[in-house]
């Protein structure tokens, strides 16, 4: 089952004179269950594209359909109800609430969808036992480290069970350690509760663990490789 | 809901400075605001007691003539219809016939202009009450070299006794006040201090033929009890009005106008005196409720035969104090105007950097799937908060001294005191007791707060989640 389809997605920045084709003619679709990664130099458009197809920036041309529907017909508050209802983010830094603690930043989404305290509890609890903080639930984000808080920051863009997850750079903050085990337990995610994944990177390490690997380059595809078999 | 206040206060104390530092500009503001205008309508409230209730009263029924001409030719006779309406309105306290007109006093060494004022001696008991203001003590400069010749006082009371020099007391507790004794210190120098200072006097009896001179004017004239004093006016319809009186005491008016020119006699020999027959100059009123005043000058206008008669209240027969009280009002409104004005751009930078700092939090918030009403009204609950706590405790901390200065009013000292009795003030300065000033001061502060965040909140509700992701 097809979650996204890109359809000849470009945008062009406008810098007085000079023009930028961030994203030029893009046409791309993501299977649910994917575990993709976004990759190429930088100002290649990565950026650019995942939050087009996050709903956070609008394409100059071209269409994002999520689940069957496009998301251009869509315009404030109720783009801001799509994102939360279908897509979960993962931000390069400081993605979590400084006031709330683990739990609390987890259960945040769930609240903003209107379930019930009972059922946010369980499931905060349940999801931050997955990335491995079952101990540190009450912590605020100062008291975690860069690595605990990305997991934290994982957790919570799953709490929402939306349709795919967007991660931009996830780990460019982090150390080898912390990248290493934010990674399995992406990919343990995707592996067993079919979570789609889609996320961008510089980083070799990681490029390596996804299963299809998309290469952009001045705004174009360059390459659209998926592995068979996993490794 | 309970989430958002919870975050919203959790938000307040991320940066414990610059809330503190807010919460303290809308303490101080509130605060003094407060203090400033309980000290103005306390004041305020001081005049009119000791002008309007202690002498003139809130109402006064005249002759219709009477307020454009105030001579005895536009007196009036009291009783019947007129005397019906009056009594049977419930929210007049008290209605005091009167006599006043200008006559020209003597002794044999000075000689003023004076207000004569004819009273009954029993019904004036509920208006002016002369009868507790009789002079009872006067530190005369003499009396003063007696006490300090015959005992040794205590550096304070020296001062004090210079300050009080020629001052005069209606009772012992005044004097003491004054002096400031208490204690086994009053109980040493009561006999001494009243042996040389005591000061006779006596109230107007129903059928007196005396008359009660107002200190300052009895000063003025050198007259003491005992003395006589020559009155000389113009009485009804121009016969000359001359007599003798005998002064049977001195009464301390708070009014200091007043006090230099009052003279009472009672209501039937100031009749006799001015020729007018039965008839009396005004009906002065008092209330139950001062705020009343103007419903009952309708009332009585709709009621009385304004042919004859006209109603005024105080604001109109007093007008000079209404104005005095106005100007100074609009003056210390300016004033609490300002200090607002410069807290509200206090808290208007709170707002502008409290969202510029967060704007990348802010935009998480939005990407995850947060409405932006919903961030605004976050960001809206954190101001209430800082107002809120700074506008509670403004007025916590007020309302202690109001009670203290309402009860304890601050009596001026020295050349201060001077000062005020010249411009013709009671040095006296209370504050007003808690009303809708108090309430309001908490209720603009709070508008100031809205609308420090109609603007930068306008900036949340307008940003652009890209941006805001990029800060
Ligand atoms: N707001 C903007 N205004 C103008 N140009 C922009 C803007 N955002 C991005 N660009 C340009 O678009 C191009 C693509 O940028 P983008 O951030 O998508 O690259 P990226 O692949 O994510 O790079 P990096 O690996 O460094 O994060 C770049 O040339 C960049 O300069
Ligand atoms: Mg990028």
């Amino acid at each position: 089952m097809k979650v996204i389809e890109i359809e000849n997605l470009n945008k062009i920045y406008k810098e007085s004179e000079i023009e930028v084709h961030a994203v030029n003619g893009v046409t791309l679709d993501f299977e649910e269950g994917e575990f993709a990664a976004i990759v190429g130099p930088s100002g290649s458009g990565k950026t650019t594209l995942l939050n087009m197809i996050g709903g956070l920036d609008d394409p100059t041309s071209g269409e994002v359909i999520v689940g069957g529907s496009s998301m251009s017909k869509l315009k404030g508050a109720e783009l801001t109800d799509f994102r939360l209802h279908n897509i979960g983010f993962v931000f390069q830094s400081y993605n979590l609430i400084p006031v709330l603690t683990a739990k609390e930043n987890t259960e945040f989404v769930m609240r903003l969808q209107g379930l019930s305290a009972k059922v946010c509890e369980t499931r905060s609890e349940e999801l931050l036992n997955i990335v491995g903080l079952g101990e540190r639930m009450n912590a605020r984000p100062n008291k975690l480290s860069g690595g605990q808080q990305q997991r934290v920051a994982v957790a919570r863009a799953l709490a929402s069970k939306p349709k795919f997850v967007l991660a931009d750079e996830p780990t460019a903050n982090l150390d080898s350690k912390s990248t290493e085990t934010l990674l399995e337990i992406m990919e343990k995610l995707n592996r067993e509760e079919n979570i789609t994944f889609i996320f961008s990177t510089h980083d070799a390490r990681v490029v390596k663990k996804a299963r299809r690997v998309i290469t952009l380059e001045d705004g174009k595809i360059l390459s659209d490789v998926t592995k068979n078999g996993g490794e | 809901m309970d989430k958002l206040i919870k975050m919203a206060w959790r938000n307040i104390w991320r940066n414990k400075r610059r809330t503190l530092i807010t919460i303290a500009s809308i303490f101080f503001a509130v605060f003094f605001a407060v203090i400033m205008r309980a000290f103005q309508l306390g004041t305020y409230e001081h005049m009119i007691h000791q002008a309007i209730e202690s002498f003139t009263g809130y109402i006064q029924i005249q002759d219709k003539e009477f307020f454009d001409d105030p001579s005895l030719d536009n007196s009036f006779k009291y009783g019947g219809e007129l005397a019906n309406i009056v009594e049977n309105n419930k929210e007049i306290k008290v209605a005091v016939p009167r006599v006043a007109s200008f006559s020209l006093a003597s002794t044999g060494m000075q000689s003023k202009g004076v207000l004569v004022t004819g009273i009954d001696p029993l019904r004036e008991k509920e208006l002016s009450n002369p009868e507790i203001r009789i002079v009872k003590y006067r530190l005369t400069i003499e009396a003063i070299e007696k006490i300090m010749a015959e005992t040794k006082l205590p550096k304070k009371q020296l001062e004090l006794l210079k300050i009080h020099e020629k001052g005069s007391f209606s009772s012992w507790a005044g004097l003491a006040l004054g002096l400031s004794l208490s204690g086994s210190l009053e109980d040493e120098l009561k006999p001494i201090i009243t042996k040389h200072t005591k000061f006779e006097g006596q109230y107007l009896k129903v059928d007196d033929d005396g008359v009660l001179v107002s200190d300052r004017l009895s000063k003025y004239l050198m007259a003491e009890v005992g003395d006589t004093i020559t009155l000389l006016g113009l009485g009804y319809h121009g016969v000359t009005a001359a007599g003798i009186f005998p002064v049977r005491g001195i009464v301390k008016i708070p009014s200091p106008d007043l006090d230099n020119k009052l003279v009472y006699m009672t209501l039937s020999k100031s009749q006799q005196f001015f020729d007018l027959g039965n008839r009396i100059t005004s009906l002065n009123i008092n209330l139950y409720d001062p705020d009343e005043m103007m419903e009952v000058q309708s009332e009585l206008l709709a009621s009385i035969n304004s042919d004859k008669y006209t109603v005024k209240n105080w604001e109109e027969f007093n007008p000079t104090m209404k104005q005095q009280i106005e100007g100074d009002s609009v003056g210390g409104v300016i004033f609490i105007g300002i200090l607002y004005f410069i807290v509200l751009f206090g808290i208007f930078g709170t707002v502008l950097m409290m969202v510029a700092e967060r704007k990348r939090e802010f935009g998480v918030m939005v990407a995850i799937g947060m409405k932006k009403a919903k961030l605004v009204v976050i960001l809206f609950i954190e101001m209430i908060f800082l107002g809120f706590i700074g506008m509670a405790t403004g007025l916590g901390a007020a309302a202690p001294l109001i009670v203290l200065g309402n009860k304890n009013p601050i009596r001026m000292t020295g050349e201060m005191a001077k000062m005020y009795e010249d411009m013709g003030f009671d040095p006296v300065m209370p504050l007003a007791w808690f009303d809708n000033y108090f309430v309001w001061q908490g209720v603009i502060i709070m508008i100031m707060v809205i609308l420090a965040c109609i603007f930068p909140l306008e900036g949340v509700r307008k940003m652009k989640v890209m941006n805001a992701l990029k800060a």
